[in-house]
């Protein structure tokens, strides 16, 4: 197996103006998050708006540059390339939006929009890539004659069938799809869950999948990244964290999850507040104002990731608390 | 007598030659303190029933019932002027983005206020204190500086909880809660359905969930329609219809929810969309989908048939089935 992309301790600051005179603030957005993602397999994101979640996609398509820390695609470091090199890059990180209404154009037709990936990245002729596409509608369940067809005239599920197909044209080594389903009806969502599964199969991509939707996520996910305001709490396999969530914040989110049999549910965590602002965040470990087992030392001290019970883990009382 | 009764409620739009029905031959009786969710997918017609209901189609829409009566007035009937002391009084509703349904040019103090003073009568200083206490009712922290803000100075979170104020100002009999948390994060999500439930079992108010997500529905309510294509499916008992639904497409519904399909590699769907406009088929309106279609589905439209605590439209039910 190989491992396609590497983050190591990446961060990612926004200076934000606070008026007039006043000197500028720093969003963490993004503080210090490592991982691995191998060919094929699919790392899932979870936490609430505000977490990072979107920060670290504009970092892993190399949208934005990291404000420290280092990003490894394929071994090649994103850092360290020139502008040729970049792009051939960019060509290997693709991303499907949440909302497909708002990520496709409008005003063109969906194979020209399908073929521009390839119009731009590749040397192929017109009637070269006019057949890519065509076999790429027919892989993602999209009929011929769509081909000549404008955004408007699909319903939701089949534009984002579109997005996905966008996104695969250039058959990306990584997709990061950041809340793909989440505007879709959950008959449609199980569409194009299976879409995304029958895809990465058939390619062998690898997913970075980004979503508040734990039940979404234990089906597709391999290894699970749960965040909280710009830093990751806990990261593991799928089933181990799913069998047995050690911090607080991921039993927390677990047990807020809606379900169709909730007698069967077995933690019950209730959490009050909200995220507090990346702008002024607490001291100590960030969610130890909500948190229902917190004591001093959260106030004062970030818990570090450590390795517990095979997976890694931000909480000074993880022991005590599942104990 | 019900609180709220309807009896082959049909809504039309478009010309009278050529008319689209949104809404077909819907019945729905609604008792004080009681909780019913509308399911379905986007297109079924959830939304546009409370719509009617509420005189919010005026002009646009064609609305025939043989009954439509709340609390033993018919809304039919009523002038404009009397039903605008009904709506937004003893039936309140609650929409899915609290973002576009506060005003964003006036302070929330100032929203809430205004409910008061149009339908109590308030002024002054009983006004503001009885406005303070509707915030610290939907556990607004602040409460006293917060009147003050604007809509974009809160969070998706706050700011639905000023909506479920406004809501609540008159001791609304029924309250409709169209998708109230489907914009919100889970933990949002679930600190809001506490909420509404709890505010509905201490002011015995009946509410009226509209939702495309079963689970949400499932943790609530007492009673459930699944609509499809305008009508209503099955209607029947919580916990009831989660355990053995009789409509295929409530159990499509339930098959697509990623929580049913633990360990599988692939998510039952429903294939197609949502028949519109000139697409219904002339039988049974989930025939083209329905795994279970049978001549006679194609044939002709199924009736509505009583089951064990409710209703279901099918030729060919599950329970009977199997039988």
């Amino acid at each position: 197996m190989s491992t396609v992309l590497q983050a190591r301790d990446l961060t990612r600051y926004y200076d934000v103006a606070q008026g007039f005179l006043k000197p500028t603030a720093q969003v963490k957005a993004l503080n210090g998050v490592s991982f691995e993602l191998q060919a094929g397999k699919t790392l899932a994101v979870v936490g609430e708006s505000g977490c990072g979640k979107s920060t670290l996609a504009r970092q892993l398509t190399l949208i934005e540059a990291p404000t420290s820390g280092s990003l490894l695609l394929e071994g090649q470091d994103a850092a360290k390339a020139g502008k040729a090199e970049l792009k051939a890059m960019r060509t290997k990180v693709q991303m499907v939006f949440q909302n497909p209404y708002a990520s496709l154009n409008p005003r063109q037709k969906i194979g020209t929009q399908l073929g521009e990936p390839l119009e731009i990245n590749t040397s192929l002729s017109a009637r070269e890539r006019e057949e890519r596409v065509r076999a790429m509608m027919a892989r993602v369940g999209l009929r011929p004659e769509h081909y000549y067809r404008y955004p408007h005239m699909f319903s939701g599920g089949q534009r984002q069938r579109i997005a996905i197909a966008r996104a695969m044209m250039l058959n990306p080594k990584i997709v990061v799809a950041d809340e793909p389903t989440s505007a879709l009806d959950v008959s449609i969502q199980a569409q194009v869950l299976n879409l995304f599964m029958d895809l990465q199969e058939e390619f062998n991509t690898a997913y970075v999948f980004i979503s508040h939707n734990l039940a979404v996520v234990e089906h597709v996910a391999d290894e699970l990244m749960v965040m909280y305001l710009g830093r990751a709490v806990e990261v593991g396999a799928k089933e181990k964290i799913y069998s047995r969530p050690l911090h607080p914040y991921t039993q927390a989110l677990l047990s807020a999850t809606p379900s169709i049999h909730p007698e069967d549910r077995r933690i019950k965590i209730k959490i009050q507040g909200e995220l507090p602002s990346p702008l002024n965040p607490p001291s100590g470990c960030a969610f130890h104002k909500r948190c229902p087992f917190a004591d001093a030392r959260c106030q004062q001290e970030v818990p570090e990731l450590r390795a517990l019970d095979e997976r890694m883990i931000a909480c000074h009382h993880a022991e005590n608390i599942n104990s | 007598m019900s609180l709220l009764e309807i009896k082959n409620l049909s809504v039309e739009f478009g010309s009278e030659k050529n008319p689209f029905r949104a809404v077909e031959g819907l019945d729905l009786s609604v008792n004080q303190g009681e909780i019913v969710g509308i399911v379905g997918e986007s297109g079924s017609g959830k939304s546009v029933t409370m719509m009617a209901m509420m005189g919010l189609l005026e002009g646009q829409g064609r609305i025939v019932a043989d009954t439509l009566q709340f609390d033993g007035k018919n809304l039919l009937t009523i002038s404009a002027r009397a039903r605008r002391k009904i709506v937004g009084k003893d039936i309140a509703m609650i929409f899915q983005d609290p973002m576009t349904s506060l005003n964003p040019s006036y302070t929330v103090g100032y929203q809430i206020m205004e409910v008061l003073k149009i339908h109590q009568g308030l002024r002054g200083a009983a006004l503001k204190q009885r406005a303070l206490e509707l915030m610290e009712m939907v556990e607004i922290p602040a409460a006293a500086s917060r009147l003050a803000a604007y809509p974009h100075q809160l969070s998706g979170g706050m700011s639905q909880r000023v909506v479920i104020a406004m809501a609540i100002a008159c001791n609304p009999k029924l309250l409709i809660a169209d998708e109230p948390t489907t914009a919100l994060d889970v933990t949002i999500q679930a600190q809001i359905m506490e909420l509404l439930v709890s505010l509905q079992k201490s002011q015995n108010m009946a509410l009226i969930m509209i939702t495309h997500d079963l689970a949400v529905v499932a943790e609530v309510a007492h009673k459930v329609a699944v609509m499809y294509a305008g009508q209503v499916a099955e209607m029947a008992k919580v916990p009831g219809i989660f355990r053995t639904p009789t409509h295929p497409y409530t159990e499509a519904l339930l098959k697509s929810i990623p929580e049913h399909s633990k360990g599988a590699h692939r998510l039952s769907t429903l294939p197609g969309i949502v028949p519109g406009q000139y697409d219904r088929p002339s039988g049974c309106l989930l025939s083209p989908r329905c795994p279970y279609v049978q001549d006679k589905c194609k044939a002709q439209r199924p009736g509505l048939t009583a089951i064990e605590g409710g209703v279901v439209r099918c030729h060919y039910p599950i329970t009977a089935k199997e039988a």
